[in-house]
């Protein structure tokens, strides 16, 4: 064969071998995002399931009143109505379903800080440790969600940083949408002021 | 040729540590990964020379079940969250084994710099044995009692039992000294390296010419996708890095290093 046979057969393995790399990073950073978000999803699913055990100690420990259950039950059912598949959600969608959840969580956090001020001490050591779960559930929905934005970022960015731009747009990776924390949720969450309200 | 070689080693090396945190001076935000690894680091120094007595226990604990304990003492969180410290830590050291089997229990003692906070974080693998209410009650039983009265050894050595009695019922691996995913990943970076050698070779023999391989310009036009294939390759292959701290210098039955487990924001806190 020629020279110039080779060098082009060479050029050609070359961009082959580029190319197969950096499809292959896309694809494994896309997987990536998908991972982190569906334990979004997991963290805010392993929180409502603590409603049933709350609701539960609430009426077995408190003299409850059933306007307590009133926030939660609308919210439980805001969450339903907002979920979705995540993955493929619109930024608006994103937004109603953290809306819903911050809404649940503030709600459940709040049936506590009632329920912690009930003199029984049984109901204390009980609420107490409601509220050790709740804040776990939390910390867990913190955590996946900073996993998820920077997932998301790191693939947003491979997408639009040259060269491989060109693979993205040859292969349709699209920019991923995400939602950061509202600044009310960042905060650390003061039952006092909760109860203040 | 030599030119074309480190350009490469600096694209990988860059695009691998940029998914790590950026190097921070000594006794700012999250400590490195001690050397020699030790499970017991008393950076406030509460816990005196019973450190290395808890140290025992713990390694003990790891060789027989491969769950693994971390005490660490700071003397400040740098402007962390108390759990959000510990989880940052126990992810860049990479407390556990892959089966995320990690606890980290933090303290930061009651000084100038503010009160007293504890947490315990459990990693992904245990939270099933260590729920976040068992944690709860540890630090407020165990802990925060003994460390009111500034007893930092009793109370974390007695968390210390709780939290391996918690630990032993949930599933433990035998140690293993293979890590596989380590042959992967140089699998991965040194066969495109070598068939990048391989064309090069050819090509620098086929094509003649006593042009330098660093030289860019003119005829070099041609040789300008070798040099893409640096970034767009480290990019791929920085996802897979994750936060394996994997020290794998076993010594005398000491400690033989982290695992790269991973945690997720399990546990619980307390403040005194």
């Amino acid at each position: 064969m020629k020279k110039s046979t080779w060098i082009i057969l060479g050029i050609v393995a070359v961009i082959a071998i580029w190319a197969i790399a950096g499809y292959n990073g896309l694809v494994s950073k896309d997987e990536k995002v998908s991972e982190t978000i569906s334990e979004v999803d997991n963290a805010y699913k392993r929180r409502a399931d603590l409603i049933p055990n709350l609701v539960e100690s609430v009426k077995k420990y408190t003299n409850y009143e059933e306007d307590l259950f009133k926030g939660i039950t609308e919210a439980r059912a805001a969450v339903t109505k907002a979920s979705l598949d995540l993955n493929n959600a619109t930024p608006e969608q994103m937004k109603a379903y953290f809306e819903a959840q911050d809404k649940m969580g503030a709600s459940m956090r709040q049936i506590i800080a009632v329920a912690e001020n009930y003199p029984n001490p049984k109901a204390v050591e009980v609420f107490k440790d409601l509220q050790a779960q709740l804040e776990g559930s939390e910390n867990r929905i913190t955590t996946a969600r900073r996993d998820w934005i920077k997932a998301t970022k790191e693939y947003n960015q491979s997408t639009r940083r040259f060269p491989n731009s060109i693979l993205a747009s040859l292969f349709g990776f699209e920019k991923k949408a995400y939602f950061e924390a509202s600044e009310a949720e960042k905060a650390t969450p003061n039952v006092g002021d909760l109860l203040s309200e | 040729m030599g030119a074309v070689f480190s350009g490469l080693v600096r694209c990988g090396s860059s695009s691998g540590s940029s998914s790590s945190e950026p190097a921070k001076a000594v006794q700012r935000g999250i400590p490195a990964v001690p050397n020699p690894p030790r499970l017991v680091n008393d950076f406030a120094g509460v816990l005196g020379s019973r450190a290395d007595e808890l140290e025992q226990i713990l390694v003990a604990f790891d060789d027989s079940t491969s769950n693994q304990i971390t005490v660490v003492t700071v003397s400040s969180l740098d402007g962390y969250a108390v759990e959000e410290f510990a989880l940052e830590l126990g992810r860049k050291w990479g407390v556990g084994k892959s089966i995320n089997n990690g606890v980290v229990v933090l303290i930061k003692p009651k000084n100038s710099d503010g009160g007293g906070e504890v947490t315990i974080q459990v990693g992904y693998g245990l939270e099933g044995a260590i729920t976040d209410a068992y944690c709860r009650r540890i630090i407020d039983n165990e802990m925060i009692p003994a460390f009111k009265e500034e007893d930092y050894y009793k109370g974390i050595s007695n968390a210390c039992d709780q939290l391996m009695k918690l630990a032993s019922g949930e599933i433990s691996e035998p140690r293993s000294k293979e890590d596989p995913s380590g042959w992967a990943v140089l699998l991965g970076f040194f066969l495109p390296l070598v068939i990048f050698v391989v064309v090069v070779s050819i090509m620098y023999k086929k094509g003649g010419g006593g042009s330098n391989m660093s030289d860019c310009d003119g005829t070099g036009g041609s040789r300008r996708p070798f040099i893409w294939f640096g970034p767009g390759y480290g990019g791929g292959s920085s996802s897979g890095s994750g936060w394996g701290g994997g020290h794998s210098g076993g010594f005398g039955g000491g400690f033989g290093g982290f695992g790269g487990g991973s945690f997720g924001g399990g546990g619980a806190s307390g403040r005194w």
